[in-house]
């Protein structure tokens, strides 16, 4: 980087000890800034931040998401990468694209000379940018949360993997540890897709029901330590996948969902529920829709 | 926050010939000339203003926070040393965020923050009756953005917000619900007796009954009458918002329950 950007090295091989908490792969489409902002949102309750922080660390990682939503593919659709690592008295976030890169960008007179860099250098107490294998660009921003709680991821890196879940409308989140953050991040980030398949308020109440009650009993049905749920998105319909789930995982995350005196939440709600597989693993396929 | 339009625009901070600015800054700076500050102030205005909107959305107003901003903005004119070589610009910016940040943590950022998004949540439950009112259904966040002529982002974290609110002032009678109008109690009151038959099962009404008589309705007329949360709304004279979050209330709290009687077996 020419111009005047804190390095501090921030390297995820020997600084990032440990794979992310959270993973999200989007493509570049503008509405996604808000799945990343309400997924912030998530991990922020789940570790007890504060709203100040909170509204710092939002207002940094819009800007880069921004950046790779206008500038990163010159109009083009691409890849959207964020990772969240939350370690108690810092939080990481990293954003990346597979795009044509900083340089090049900064040539051009894109983001560089807007407001953008400025805000996250602003805001953030680290900030880092490496290239990407594929020539993108990695923003890394750490920031200092004192008094936020640590969540240790319990997968096998699992959620540092490549998804390649998230073309056109869709999104994947991958998440580690599962219970804490399934609670907090589930509900926020199918209720934004609930909003953009066009649900009624209606239907958006009762997926975020369904969120709540998958992430309920999805810890006891896995034992990966991770969880990764893909939604595809059409007018009025979502589908999600959830995995990997244990043999006979899938099952009892449904039937774990029976509240007395109600039933079975998951198939009540749902339109559609499917167990399929992924090599020894099992993944619940459900489905949601808004029938007017 | 707008997803994208808090982006610059290329023309908008490119201070255009460079050699103009440093003149102007070296006059005042140098002389005290204020004719040159005041070109400053006018060249350097538009990124306060950009600046002060990411911040609309508290409850200050936007004249408030743009003299916020501006004052910031003087500031750093004030303070900017043009021979370090850096561009005005990556100076100005932690400036006058820093200038809005110390004054949002004097007025108390935590308490006006939160009132905000409380306005705008119940603008957005407003209108959520409303529309239900006159379609006979619930809208969708584009449409509510629509009527709201606001982003479908921020009716969205509206949304959220107001799953995150709990009673509050979200669940007072609204304008025109008090008055004369039925209780709560009195409009549902004649179905308790049909419910209570549906659940004969001993154990299932042991947990049930744990929790208020309003939730279980509430639960029964979602799963097992198969209700809208807009027809429930409707009925028990309350938000749909407020089914929603009264829903997810009960519903954890019977999984509590339930998970407590397993153990206690």
């Amino acid at each position: 980087m020419a111009r005047g950007v804190a390095s501090v090295g921030i390297d995820r091989r020997t600084w990032m000890a440990a794979p992310p908490n959270i993973r999200l792969d989007l493509s570049n489409r503008p509405e996604n800034v808000v799945l990343v902002r309400e997924t912030l949102a998530g991990v922020a309750e789940a570790v007890g931040l504060d709203a100040a922080d909170l509204d710092d660390i939002r207002t940094a990682v819009t800007e880069a998401c921004n950046n790779v939503v206008l500038h990163a593919y010159e109009g083009e659709e691409g890849a959207l990468e964020v990772e969240i690592y939350a370690m108690g008295g810092s939080c990481s976030v990293f954003v990346r694209d597979r795009g044509i890169g900083l340089q090049q960008q900064a040539s051009e007179d894109q983001w560089i000379v807007g407001i953008g860099l400025p805000v996250i250098e602003a805001l953030a107490s680290h900030v880092d940018f490496e290239e990407t294998a594929g020539g993108g660009t990695e923003v890394r921003m750490q920031f200092a949360t004192p008094g936020a709680h640590t969540l240790e991821p319990t997968s096998e890196g699992e959620t540092s993997g490549s998804a390649n879940g998230a073309k056109g409308a869709g999104a994947s989140v991958t998440i580690a540890p599962v219970a804490p953050l399934a609670r907090t991040v589930l509900p926020r980030l199918l209720g934004v897709l609930a909003a953009r398949a066009h649900f009624s308020t209606d239907r958006i109440s009762d997926a975020l029901l369904v969120a709540d009650a998958l992430s309920a009993h999805a810890s006891r049905s896995t034992s990966a330590g991770h969880l990764r749920i893909k939604v595809t998105i059409e007018p009025r319909k979502l589908e999600l996948s959830l995995g990997p789930l244990d043999a006979g995982g899938a099952r009892e995350l449904v039937s774990g969902s029976t509240v007395d005196g109600v039933g079975r939440v998951l198939e009540k709600l749902s339109d559609h529920l499917d167990v399929a597989l992924d090599g020894s693993y099992e993944v619940l396929d459900l489905q949601l829709t808004d029938r007017r | 926050m707008a997803s994208t339009a808090a982006v610059v625009p290329k023309q908008g901070l490119v201070p255009g010939k460079v050699e103009d600015v440093a003149e102007l800054f070296e006059r005042w700076h140098r002389d005290g000339d204020p004719v040159a500050r005041e070109a400053l102030v006018r060249r350097f205005m538009p990124l306060a203003r950009r600046l002060a909107r990411r911040y609309e959305r508290s409850s200050e107003p936007f004249e408030d926070l743009l003299q916020v901003a501006s004052l910031g903005l003087l500031k750093a004119l004030d303070r900017f040393d043009p021979k370090r070589g850096h561009p005005f610009s990556s100076f100005a910016v932690p400036t006058i965020l820093g200038e809005m940040r110390r004054y949002f943590r004097d007025s108390g950022w935590s308490v006006h923050v939160p009132r905000g998004e409380q306005e705008r949540a119940l603008k957005v439950r407003d209108a959520q009756e409303t529309f239900a009112n006159e379609h006979g259904h619930a809208p969708t966040v584009n449409q509510l953005a629509e009527y709201l002529e606001v982003e479908t982002g921020e009716v969205i974290e509206a949304l959220q917000a107001i799953q995150a609110y709990e009673a509050l002032s979200l669940d007072a009678p609204r304008p025109g619900a008090d008055g004369d109008a039925m209780t709560y109690g009195e409009a549902v009151g004649h179905e308790d007796e049909r419910y209570e038959l549906v659940e004969l099962d001993a154990t299932v009404t042991a947990v049930l009954e744990r929790i208020p008589k309003r939730e279980r309705m509430i639960l029964r007329m979602r799963f097992v009458e198969d209700l809208t949360q807009t027809e429930i709304a409707a009925r028990v004279g309350v938000s749909q918002m407020q089914v929603s979050r009264l829903l997810r209330r009960s519903l954890d709290q019977l999984r509590a329950l339930t998970q407590d009687t397993k153990k206690a077996l």
